[in-house]
């Protein structure tokens, strides 16, 4: 084996070890430059995603360092000031209530608003309710089973009578979703208003017999 | 002799009975107790069908104040915190909120932490086998329906700690229908750093406490005439679901283990059967009756909440 052989398949293996497609062993390691070894490490990690602590290069020193002496446009001192202190109040207002919270944008997440539980259910709700729209929805039965629709014989009223058919399963599927979100709200309640109901049997219960008395 | 022999095992197994019933009370007496006490970080899995949730929960006391933390790690997630008697819920889509409870209401069934005995009347209590669970020693206590119409909640207890390890809604048949597994428990001095840090947040002020009298009272518009025994109205108003906006008269039933929603809505347009879906112990039951649509959701059969949806009915 030359030495350039040599030296392209060490690469190889090397990158096989950390793409777990290769089992190692101390030999193969000793063989391997340190050096090289943490690249390899970083790179699989990077693709893989999978730590994202170690890719962290602390480079803030340096970035804090660079806009120190980044000259500033179009705002004199004063107006900096206090655009910075204003800034330094809305955190504080901020801070109060939705520092645990990584949810404030509701909006943009309304999509996945459904939890797990939910998007579980709507799944199976999915196929349930499509057999069955199908079965009780006599105008889907008269597409075609097979092949394609000829552009010449497509109905006009078929994709009408298609869209109101989706459309009845979204709004079956958003009542669906809507009603499962409401009773996990509701029951979270729901121990509250048990120990709450308790307690005023009990006081009822107290008053009779303190009447009775 | 012989005769004898028989009123001896008769009264030994009743007798054996009766220490079991107490022994297995005790055990969910214990569990309520070491759940509000010990410093523990433990994560869990609930698993219902082919869906998988993992979850993160947090416990500890700081200066006897209790602090939990319950995180939803997947998607787009769920954080639940509990200090003291206030809990904070925060969801996705929407702002967070609080209630002024002393437990999270999470995937576990919120009377394992307290008083298990106002289930007596409608559940029994059993002892059944040990065995090993998140590599701890593991006994398993049986909360069994004394009906068919419910499901039965199956709870394997940690032998040292008295913790939750294991728990499964199960149905009469014994067959599991969503299992909730702890994959790590760790029961420490001091609570968590993390829990500490919680702790001295600000959270939203609670929602005032019961605001049934306050909402317009639903309870006459519809009559629910069957329902389980040991189900008890908690709550009916009438309002927009938050979702799609859609109004509906809202009933919320409880047997202290099991919560159980009625929805009375207009129907929807087109011809459509009545059917269940299910996703692990959770039932969906969509009745529609013609002129309104009833629908009940709840950890019960699919059987049971057909039977509560058809049986509501316009007040006479």
């Amino acid at each position: 084996m030359t030495n350039a052989n040599k030296h392209a398949s060490l690469e190889q293996t090397t990158s096989d070890i950390f793409d777990g497609e290769v089992g190692h062993s101390f030999e193969m390691l000793n063989g391997l430059e340190h050096d090289k070894f943490v690249r390899y490490a970083l790179i699989g990690d990077a693709m893989r995603a999978e730590n994202e602590k170690s890719i962290c290069i602390d480079i803030t020193a340096q970035v804090a360092a660079a806009l120190e002496s980044e000259p500033t446009y179009n705002m004199s001192h004063n107006e900096q000031a206090s655009d910075i202190r204003a800034e330094a109040v809305n955190d504080d207002v901020k801070s109060n209530v939705i520092s645990l919270a990584r949810y404030k944008k509701p909006l943009a997440q309304f999509a996945i608003a459904a939890s797990v539980c939910l998007v579980a259910l709507v799944g199976v709700n999915n196929n349930t309710t499509q057999s069955e729209l199908n079965n009780t929805l006599p105008s889907l039965q008269t597409m075609p089973l097979t092949g394609s629709v000829s552009p010449v014989s497509l109905s006009t009223e078929q994709p009408a009578i298609e869209n109101a058919a989706q459309g009845l399963r979204e709004l079956q599927q958003q009542r669906i979703g809507a009603l499962v979100l409401e009773h996990q709200r509701q029951s979270r309640m729901a121990y509250a208003l048990q120990q709450a109901k308790q307690l005023e049997e009990q006081k009822k219960a107290s008053d009779v017999t303190e009447e009775q008395n | 002799m012989k005769k004898l022999f028989i009123a001896i095992l008769c009264f030994a197994t009743s007798w054996a009975q009766a220490q079991e019933v107490v022994s297995a009370k005790q055990l969910l007496t214990n569990l309520a107790e070491a759940v509000h006490s010990r410093n523990f970080d433990a994560s869990y899995v609930v698993v219902k069908g082919k869906a998988m949730e993992p979850y993160r929960w947090l416990h500890g006391k700081k200066d006897d104040i209790e602090v939990e933390f319950l995180s939803l790690l997947n998607g787009a997630g769920l954080e639940m915190v509990r200090v003291g008697n206030q809990v904070t819920y925060f969801e996705p889509q929407s702002e967070p909120y609080a209630i002024d409870t002393d437990s999270i209401a999470g995937p576990i069934p919120e009377v394992l932490f307290k008083d298990i005995s106002v289930l007596e009347s409608h559940y029994d209590f059993v002892l059944g086998g040990k065995g090993r669970i998140a590599g701890r020693a593991a006994q398993l206590v049986r909360i069994e329906s004394k009906d068919e119409n419910k499901y039965n909640y199956w709870l394997w207890v940690d032998v040292e700690s008295s913790l939750l390890l294991k728990a499964a809604f199960v149905n009469q048949t014994g067959e599991m229908l969503e299992q909730l597994q702890l994959t790590h428990l760790s029961i420490t001095e001091e609570p968590v750093a993390q829990l500490l840090e919680i702790a001295g947040r600000d959270f939203p002020k609670a929602l005032p406490k019961v605001t049934t009298q306050a909402a317009k009272d639903a309870k006459d518009n519809w009559r629910i005439e069957w329902l389980p025994k040991g189900f008890e109205l908690l709550k009916s108003d009438r309002h927009k679901l938050d979702l799609n906006n859609e109004l509906a008269d809202y009933y919320l039933f409880s047997d202290g283990l099991v919560d159980v929603s009625v929805f009375v809505q207009r129907p929807l347009p087109g011809k459509r059967p009545s059917g269940a879906l299910t996703s692990g112990a959770t039932t969906v039951y969509v009745h529609n009756s013609g002129r309104f649509d009833v629908s009940v959701v709840g950890n019960i059969p699919a059987m049971t909440a057909k039977s509560i949806a058809e049986s509501v009915t316009r007040p006479l």
